[in-house]
């Protein structure tokens, strides 16, 4: 079973403990896909979707798209090109980064400046 | 630290807790009638624009900056609702959220204070509250926040202090200790329920007034002071611009105008009901209930700020048990 495929399954049927609209068929339905492919999908009977198909069902199932896109051994293709444009410097930065922790990586990350107030 | 990601204000606290991250976005939703009468929960129509402040700093009044924080473009009288969710696939980390218009704590009515209060509790807590639409002024009943330009003295700081100084939202959020939550989530799992543009441009701040009633419950601090972080809080100073100028400010467009609730309630669209049974609802601000609504204070002043005030006949309401999910479906397209 791909871990892609059993991931979104798990995340699915959790959400369809409490909510019914997270059935299978309707999130199928929601994302635009038929029923039959995304069971096929769940089971990892076949590759995972397209980028767009992946970016829509993590966004029904409240979930990153990044992280879904990572499980399916994909990269988003604004990622892909942000890393185009300075691929040295970028496979650069990312190999530095390989070890460092979480925490640390935020730092990274830009803030929501506060001020006076 | 606050971050921002699609419109969202990422709340991420990784020295308390691995777990401890919310997000705070403000949904755009339409204009209950401020009739008197007591509407129930309008629906979302998407996230309002998010951006950061920074990246507009020779665009914006100086005092706008001294803020820091974010902007968000908003028609005048239209409304929000402010929309909490916890990590939606772990056990959700609770937070203590405070929200404030104008530096007024929109569940006292109180003058902005620092940390967090339980008597009576400036705070709501999250997952236990998923939504915020209004001031709380009486038990299961919010005025909704409705923008209006400051300077008029229609908003609840004008109102209240007389001054208009601030306008916008404030919000700070503070984490639970990472020690009771660990002892929650493994009560959790055994079994247990708890639960470039000129200055010369006139930019007028804009500040959250009380509109018509809602029924909402905000609840009590299931967990007592004692359960939070205080020595660990983020906030964020929210600056509503007139949508009127966000293209100046930033070169997109701003969001359509919703419908009105008239109309939306004509064409059989849903409205909203919570209810959370396990819950007490906290019993609302004197201070809070004894403001002049936007419609009322603008008869006084003889004039017309509210345009689409017709009473909605409301035709369907869909009712929203509480569950164990954080994130709670409450949106429509029109």
């Amino acid at each position: 079973m791909s871990t892609f495929g059993s991931y979104v399954r798990e995340v699915r049927e959790k959400r369809r403990e409490t909510d019914r609209r997270y059935s299978l068929r309707q999130v199928a339905i929601r994302i635009g896909v038929e029923p039959a492919y995304l069971s096929k999908v769940e089971r990892g009977d076949v590759a995972p979707p397209s980028e767009a198909t992946i970016v829509r069902l993590a966004r029904d199932l409240e979930e990153d798209p990044d992280v879904l896109l990572a499980l399916a051994g994909k990269i988003s293709s604004d990622l892909q090109a942000i890393i185009r444009k300075r691929p040295k410097l970028f496979a650069q930065l990312l190999r530095e980064l390989k070890k460092v922790p979480d925490h640390a990586i935020l730092h990274v990350v830009r803030e929501v400046r506060d001020g006076n107030w | 630290m606050i971050t921002l990601q699609e419109d969202r204000l990422e709340f991420r606290f990784p020295e308390v807790h691995e777990e401890a991250q919310c997000s705070i976005s403000f949904q755009r939703t339409l204009r209950i009638p401020d009739d008197e009468k007591d509407y129930p929960l309008p629906p979302g129509f998407g996230k309002f624009p998010l951006r950061h402040l920074d990246d507009y700093a020779g665009r914006i009044p100086e005092k706008w900056v001294e803020r820091g924080g974010v902007i968000m473009p908003m028609f005048q009288s239209e409304a929000l609702w402010i929309h909490f969710q916890s990590n939606a696939y772990c056990d959700a980390y609770p937070f203590a959220i405070k929200v404030a218009t104008g530096k007024i704590d929109a569940i006292t009515g109180e003058r902005w204070r620092e940390g967090l209060h339980s008597d009576p509790q400036d705070y709501v807590v999250i997952p236990t509250q998923p939504w915020l639409d209004g001031y709380c002024v009486e038990r299961g009943v919010i005025r909704q926040f409705v923008a209006m330009p400051l300077g008029e003295g229609y908003t609840v700081e004008e109102q209240i202090t007389g001054e208009s100084e601030y306008g916008g939202i404030q919000i700070v959020a503070y984490p639970m200790k990472a020690e009771i939550y660990e002892e929650m989530r493994r009560s959790l799992r055994d079994g247990w329920t708890v639960f470039d543009f000129c200055r010369a441009i006139p930019m007028p701040d804009m500040g959250l007034a009380p509109g018509g009633r809602m029924k909402q419950e905000i609840y009590v601090d299931p967990y007592g002071l004692e359960a939070w972080d205080q020595e660990h809080s983020s906030r964020c100073f929210v600056t509503i611009a007139n949508s009127l100028t966000w293209r100046a400010i930033t070169g997109e467009s701003p969001p359509t105008i919703p419908p009105t609730a008239a109309d939306y309630s004509k064409a059989c669209l849903p409205w909203f009901d919570y209810y959370d049974g396990d819950e007490k609802p906290s019993k609302g601000s004197k201070i809070l209930a004894g403001l002049a609504s936007v419609a009322e204070l603008s008869k006084k002043k003889g004039q017309a700020v509210l345009p689409e005030n017709k009473s909605a006949d409301i035709k369907t309401v869909i009712n929203i048990q509480k569950k164990h999910s954080p994130n709670q479906v409450r949106e429509s397209t029109f």
